[in-house]
Parts: structure tokens; C-alpha cells; sequence
């Protein structure tokens, strides 16, 4: 056993509270304190007046935590006690005095980085999910408004060839104020050329969208809503993005007859 | 911390009411893998260690954070508590410290810790704590207050704080000789006056 060093011993209290944070410093008062039992003895004090120091602070944590430590728990192994491989406990005990706690640190370290990986892609796939979810919304959304101009009592269907060649269906509802536009065979806009539609009423002429890219020939259909008596349902050659008030000859005009 | 050599026996406990027999009996059966037991632990200890941690770190949902590594970490290495080295509730408090200081002390959180100017009151949101805090934390007012005000201010900043001695010695505009004597003196005095062993 070393004599009585009064030079480390004063680090009793600060290591206590943990306040060295020079690994090598701590390092050198953990070697002193395998040698000196008074040290261990007193640090074993402060470390127990520390603990009163941090029951004195008690706060109520927020409810969550509780089941959330709790559930984490029961899904997580526990450590096997240690077990001293050819070494008297004694040394053992030696050895593991003092930072045994930062040295059983890194694995918790990894299962929480574990835990916060999966919580990453928990978010992340919740978030594609939702993605998807909304798209299929959005889809349902639309085919059922689709249905619902289709299934209209007055829904009538109309197909008309347009100027520069292909076809155009429109079925429209009144009773909806919507209709359905497909087209077939319609020639590709020219480059950086869109396709618009517009509703050409007597009160006022309103874009009603642009006329989706076909594939195979097709549009899929476009619903337009807000139609009123009396509207025709007509179709641009426009600039990419579409404009607010046609700027060409219409290639298309079908009137809505009730 | 823990010192190695047995426990003397009949020392005076760590914690007053024989919470620490309590304590440390549950804690040898959580290390068996008891969830129910892991309960009863939770609500002993959740509340010092969400305390400490919030002293520390002060952030609320950071401190939630530490604190449920904390006691998950209880929870996964409780065979790994030696009883000879010392209480549950040490154990336990030495794990939530150093996590605490662990986060204040990592470079992300250095920003962060700037702000923290109010560092020596409690947070004003632990007025609804049990009875049984209150009583400790009158007990340890009183022998806080017994010591002097740099062996107060020290032990404050550092355990409270997080602060290391030498951070304290610059807070304080004090020599690294006189922060080490005065923190050792301060706990020794609140030692004695707590009658911890």
C-alpha cells in the first residue's frame, strides 16, 4: 500500500463530484486510489453525500417517461454480472473500482445509437408512408369524383375530333357542375407546348387546366369542376405551364348542352 | 463513486429511512431480469435522477433524454452493482451525473450551456414534489448552509453545475490548489452533517 500522498489525496473530493474532466488527471487519482484505501474510503463518503445532494434536487420527471423507460426494458438484455476470468477478486475488485460505470459506458452508447437509427427509420418510412397515403387520397379522391360526374343522373358524353387531329371525350354533369376530358390520338404538344383547357362561358372565360401528357395515345382523365350553364369546354396550344387567358386559336370548342 | 473494500457494517446508509436497504434489495432482483421489481425502482429513483440531471443539464427535453438513458442503463447493468462499493442510490446517482456532465460537457452541447445563467437556482417548475424531497432537500439547505460560502459555491457549481474544478477555479477567480481543498473540506463538513458514514 503506497504512504499517504496529501497531492492526490485533496483530488478525493472533486473526483466525488466528478469534476475532473482531464482523463489522464482522473486516470492518475484512480491508480492512487487502488493504492490507498483512506482515499477510497472517503471517496466512498463524498460519493454518498453526492447522493444526497441529488435526492435533495428530486423533480418529477413528465409522465411519458415512465412507460417509455419501462417499455424499453422489457426489450432490452440485461448485462450477465462480471465474471473474473483468472484473477483473485480481490485484484478484481481493484480493478474495477473507481470508473467501472464509464467503462460499461460504450454499449449503452451503441444501443441507444441503435435505438435512434431505428427511430430514424421509423420516421422516415412513417413519412413515405404518409406519402403514399396521401397520393392514394388524392387518387381515391379523384377517381371518386370522377364516378360521381359518370354516375350523374344527366351526365352526357360528347366526343368531337379536334383541329390538329385525335379526339377528344368529354362527359359533363350539370347536376355536378363538372366534366371529364380524355382525349386519343391527339399529336404530342410541340416542344415547350402544353395543351390547355378552358371553360368558354358567357360570363367569362376561365383556365381549367392543362391537358396531362399522354401515354399510348391517351390522356388519363382530367376532371374540371365549376361548370355552369351555358359553358363550352375549349382547348389551347399554349407556352409550358399553361396561361391565364388563351392566346391561340382554340383546336378544340365543345359546347355543354344540357 | 465507489470505493473498493466491504461496507463497514452498521455504517450509517447513504440515504435516511432505510431507503437504502430498499433500494439495494430491489436493485438484486432487477439484475435477475424482475420488471415489476424495475417498476418499484423507477419510482424510487426517476424522480433524483430527472432532478440531478435537470440541475445539470437544465434543457427539459434533453434531460428527459439523459435521464431515460440513465435508467435504462440501470435497468441493463444491474448485475454489474456491487454492493460492497457502495449503495443503489450511489450507483445509481454516479450513472446520472456522469451522463449529465457527459452531455453539457460534449462540444454540441457548449452553446448551449451559455445560456444557462440561472445555474445555482433550482428550476421553478419543482414546486409540486413530494413531501419526502422536500424533507431531504430542507436536510441538505441546512448543511449546505453550515458551510462557507466558497465551500458552498464549489460543491454547488461543480455538482450542480456540472462544472469541472478547473472551469469552478475560473468562475470563481481561485487557485486549482484552493478549489481542490475547498470542495474536499466542504463535502467532508457536509458529510459529517448529513451523517453519511
Amino acid at each position: 500500500m503506497r504512504l499517504f500522498r496529501p497531492d492526490m489525496h485533496v483530488m478525493a473530493g472533486v473526483y466525488a463530484l466528478d469534476g475532473i474532466d482531464d482523463d489522464a488527471e482522473r486516470s492518475r487519482f484512480e491508480h492512487h486510489l487502488r493504492r490507498c484505501q483512506q482515499c477510497a474510503d472517503e471517496v466512498r463518503g463524498m460519493s454518498a453525500t453526492a447522493t444526497r445532494l441529488a435526492f435533495a434536487a428530486t423533480q418529477q420527471p413528465p409522465a411519458q417517461m415512465r412507460e417509455r423507460v419501462l417499455a424499453a426494458a422489457a426489450r432490452t438484455r440485461q448485462l450477465p454480472p462480471a465474471v473474473e476470468h483468472g484473477r483473485s477478486a480481490g485484484e478484481a475488485r481493484q480493478r474495477r473500482a473507481g470508473r467501472s460505470v464509464r467503462q460499461s459506458r460504450p454499449v449503452p452508447r451503441l444501443a441507444w445509437g441503435v435505438v435512434a437509427a431505428s427511430l430514424v427509420v421509423i420516421v422516415v418510412l412513417t413519412t413515405v408512408l404518409l406519402r403514399i397515403q396521401g397520393e392514394l387520397n388524392r387518387v381515391n379522391a379523384h377517381q371518386a369524383a370522377i364516378t360521381r360526374v359518370l354516375e350523374a343522373p344527366d351526365a352526357r358524353a360528347v366526343t368531337e375530333r379536334t383541329s390538329l387531329g385525335g379526339t377528344a371525350t368529354v362527359v359533363y354533369s350539370h347536376a355536378r357542375h363538372a366534366l371529364i376530358l380524355t382525349s386519343a390520338h391527339l399529336p404530342p404538344p410541340p416542344r415547350g407546348k402544353v395543351y390547355e383547357l378552358w371553360l368558354l362561358g358567357p360570363p367569362q372565360v376561365r383556365a381549367a387546366g392543362l391537358l396531362p401528357t399522354t401515354a399510348r395515345g391517351h390522356t388519363t382523365p382530367v376532371l374540371v369542376n365549376g361548370v355552369v350553364h351555358g359553358d363550352q369546354i375549349g382547348m389551347t396550344v399554349e407556352p409550358a405551364g399553361g396561361t391565364s387567358r388563351p392566346t391561340t386559336k382554340p383546336i378544340l370548342v365543345l359546347p355543354l348542352r344540357a | 463513486m465507489d470505493a473498493h473494500g466491504t461496507r463497514p457494517a452498521g455504517a450509517s446508509p447513504d440515504l435516511p429511512e432505510g431507503r437504502d436497504r430498499d433500494l439495494d434489495g430491489l436493485l438484486s432482483r432487477v439484475a435477475r431480469g424482475d420488471e415489476d421489481a424495475f417498476a418499484i425502482l423507477y419510482d424510487q429513483l426517476a424522480g433524483p435522477v430527472y432532478g440531478l440531471i435537470r440541475r445539470v443539464v437544465r434543457d427539459p427535453a434533453q434531460s428527459e433524454e439523459v435521464a431515460q438513458e440513465v435508467l435504462l442503463e440501470v435497468w441493463r447493468t444491474a448485475a454489474r452493482f456491487d454492493p460492497a462499493r457502495g449503495s443503489a442510490a450511489t450507483w445509481a446517482m454516479t450513472i446520472a451525473h456522469r451522463r449529465a456532465v457527459d452531455r453539457v460537457r460534449s462540444a454540441a452541447a457548449a452553446a448551449e450551456r451559455e445560456k444557462r445563467t440561472t445555474m445555482l437556482l433550482p428550476p421553478a417548475d419543482d414546486v409540486a414534489d413530494a413531501v419526502e424531497a422536500n424533507l431531504e432537500r430542507e436536510r441538505v439547505r441546512r448543511c449546505l448552509n453550515g458551510l462557507t460560502e466558497l465551500q458552498r459555491e464549489s460543491i454547488t457549481l461543480a455538482y450542480y453545475g456540472g462544472y469541472s474544478y478547473r472551469e469552478v477555479a475560473g468562475l470563481l477567480g481561485i487557485t486549482l490548489g484552493t478549489i481542490k481543498t475547498r470542495i474536499r473540506d466542504g463535502l467532508i463538513r457536509l458529510r459529517d452533517c448529513m451523517g453519511v458514514t
